[in-house]
């Protein structure tokens, strides 16, 4: 067992040189764990803000209803939609709702939305929506017909809080037919451009407007226990209706699958320049501790250290670096993610752009454990492909070639 | 009769590396005893190091055939010819080539290492060469802090170490003092006798040509004198 001894002392010859590439390779998982944990923290909370205010983690629609959005394509036998949710285990809160595509106007201007019915204790439950209420009351039952619009819708309409608004929309008996409402809150969810085009109302007084059943729903969104239980889930429902349309939150959105995997497409790139990077560097570096020994190297193979044993040694060499570097990176790596994961990181000077994309202004980064053991192993992955070249090149000294060297 | 333990015949070698072929070694016929105490010697260029390095077995001749302790080198694969090496030669070299981050006991006992030999025997015979050349206080010692002479005194109980069946040595006083020269000398010379190693020196050295019992000398890759001496 002497060979990783002598790569251990080996390499503190030059402890200089040495310590670059540990520093190197220390900063280098340190950046990589922290763009990692940032993008991934904001992928979370992006994913997080679209359950949490648009798609919870599963919806039931009529399948016409998806495509069409017409106001005849309600949920068939909701009450024993009803009976299962409420009595499953699994579900942590479910809301119904109606929804109805029109016009919303004041006298000071229109806007197309989709004026959603809500039973306002379960959509508290299920959504954030009485959190987000910026100004006035979470639907407010002292007055009549009251309605909720987001910030941004108030502002295109003019709004305020007890502005009248009128909402313009075709009956269940294909009747075109215009109803008051007054607003009572103003939300703001953080995303400006879903929020744009929607408003919430009561159910029970948008079914009887629109001349629905008073017990008429268009989407059921349930919030379950374990997320990782989602797919599980939906396709144990889908079964029990095939007549329904069950979904879970990726397939309503597929933009939130589609930015998970550009991001990991992203850290898939940056992790691999990094160990590219990595690679030319640790070839540089052990390049030169092999030309600078030359003569030692011709020297142990004189004496009847076969090459495998040399390559051996020069392999241990770069691994014994990468393996001094890395618990480093990964520590700095896990401590940061961990203060700001707690602290978060503030980019509210980019907060209106931010809001655009339906994201939040502060970003807790956060990293899957398991990533540690990855770029553990690709560290040391590349500290081998790395070290290949110089080591091939020290096995291919001659001796006596070698030990002439100077 | 005393055993043959180096034995060439019509030794050629030429470098084709430079414009002019370089004949090195030019037909040497050679046999060294075992227990003889050598000096080959000769001005440079005159094929000293050639001939060294292709008995020792780093290097081939381009003609001729290399027997050492009746095994023909020429018969031997790179990896058997390591492990011949590894285990029938000792080589001290001129500039000592120790290994700089292993101490003077870790040098001496590295090549048992090699030899896979077992730990008691090693750690015996590391301290029991080192304390023959008179440094058993510098068995921690790494080479940095040994001054030339003991550096080269560490050198040759590595070389000794492996038990092998003879030491070639290049040039091993060259880049020591006199004092150090006539230390080495008289631990050479005392190993010779007390344990019959074959000792063979290239050098240009008078001080080590007058303790040796045979003085072979090259010139233009050819024997041109082979004195023994009795003493």
């Amino acid at each position: 067992m002497i060979l990783p001894v002598i790569a251990w002392r080996n390499i503190w010859r030059n402890p200089t040189r040495s310590a670059v590439l540990i520093g190197a390779i220390t900063v280098g998982i340190w950046s990589l764990i922290f763009i990692t944990g940032f993008m991934q923290g904001i992928t979370v909370s992006y994913i997080r803000q679209a359950i949490e205010t648009r798609t919870s983690h599963i919806q039931v629609h009529d399948p016409e209803f998806k495509d069409d959005m017409e106001i005849k394509y309600m949920i068939e036998d909701q009450g024993r939609w009803e009976r299962l949710l409420s009595s499953d285990d699994q579900v942590k809160a479910y809301s119904l709702r109606t929804k109805i595509s029109g016009m919303l106007s004041t006298s000071r201007g229109s806007y197309g939305v989709v004026l959603e019915g809500v039973d306002p204790g379960p959509e508290a439950l299920t959504t954030k929506l009485s959190e987000q209420v910026v100004e006035g009351i979470y639907m407010d039952t002292s007055q009549y017909n009251p309605i909720m619009v987001s910030s941004e819708l108030a502002k295109k309409l003019k709004a305020k809080i007890q502005s009248k608004v009128v909402f313009q929309f075709q009956q269940l008996d294909g009747e075109i037919s215009a109803a008051a409402f007054r607003v009572s809150g103003i939300y703001d969810s953080g995303n400006a451009k879903a929020d744009q085009g929607k408003a919430y109302a009561y159910r029970e007084d948008i079914n009887k407007l629109a001349g629905l059943p008073q017990d008429a729903t268009h989407e059921i969104a349930i919030l379950l226990q374990d997320i990782s239980m989602i797919d599980t889930i939906r396709d144990q429902w889908q079964a029990q209706f095939p007549d329904l349309l069950v979904e879970s939150y990726a397939q309503i959105s597929p933009d939130l699958k589609l930015f998970e995997s550009q991001i990991q497409i992203s850290m898939l790139t940056m992790t691999i320049i990094f160990m590219l990077a990595l690679i030319f560097g640790i070839i540089n570096t052990m390049l030169m501790a092999v030309l600078e020994r030359v003569k030692e190297l011709g020297m142990l193979m004189a004496i009847g250290m076969n090459r495998w044993r040399v390559f051996v040694m020069i392999m241990l060499e770069t691994i014994t670096l990468a393996l001094v570097a890395a618990p480093l990176g990964l520590l700095l790596g896990w401590r940061t993610i961990e203060w700001l994961g707690r602290t978060g990181v503030d980019l509210s000077i980019y907060a209106e752009g931010m809001k655009q994309f339906g994201m939040a202004a502060m970003v807790y980064p956060e990293i899957d454990a398991v990533y540690y053991v990855q770029i553990l192993s690709a560290v040391c992955t590349t500290a081998v492909i790395g070290a290949i070249y110089p080591a091939w090149k020290a096995i291919h000294l001659k001796p006596v070639e070698a030990l002439r060297k100077l | 009769m005393k055993k043959v333990v180096i034995k060439t015949k019509g030794l050629h070698k030429t470098y084709e590396t430079t414009a002019v072929p370089v004949h090195a070694l030019q037909g040497v016929d050679l046999e060294i005893g075992e227990g003889e105490f050598t000096a080959i010697v000769g001005p440079s260029g005159s094929g000293k190091s050639t001939l060294l390095n292709i008995v020792g077995g780093l290097d081939h001749p381009s003609e001729g055939n290399v027997w050492v302790d009746d095994v023909e080198l020429s018969k031997l694969n790179n990896n058997e010819l390591i492990d011949f090496r590894k285990n029938k030669i000792g080589f001290v070299f001129q500039s000592f080539n120790l290994i700089p981050v292993l101490t003077a006991f870790e040098n001496v006992e590295f090549v048992m290492l090699l030899q896979k030999r077992n730990k008691e025997e090693r750690r015996k015979r590391a301290m029991d060469l080192l304390r023959a050349v008179g440094l058993e206080d510098k068995a921690n010692t790494r080479p940095g802090q040994l001054s030339g002479g003991q550096q080269q005194r560490v050198a040759v109980a590595r070389a000794l170490a492996p038990k092998p069946a003879f030491v070639l040595a290049d040039e091993p006083t060259a880049n020591l003092d006199s004092h150090s020269t006539g230390t080495l000398l008289d631990i050479m010379a005392r190993l010779n006798e007390e344990e019959r190693m074959t000792f063979v020196f290239s050098t240009h050295d008078q001080r080590v040509i007058d303790r040796a019992r045979r003085v072979i000398t090259l010139d233009d890759g050819m024997i041109i004198s082979d004195e023994k001496r009795d003493k």
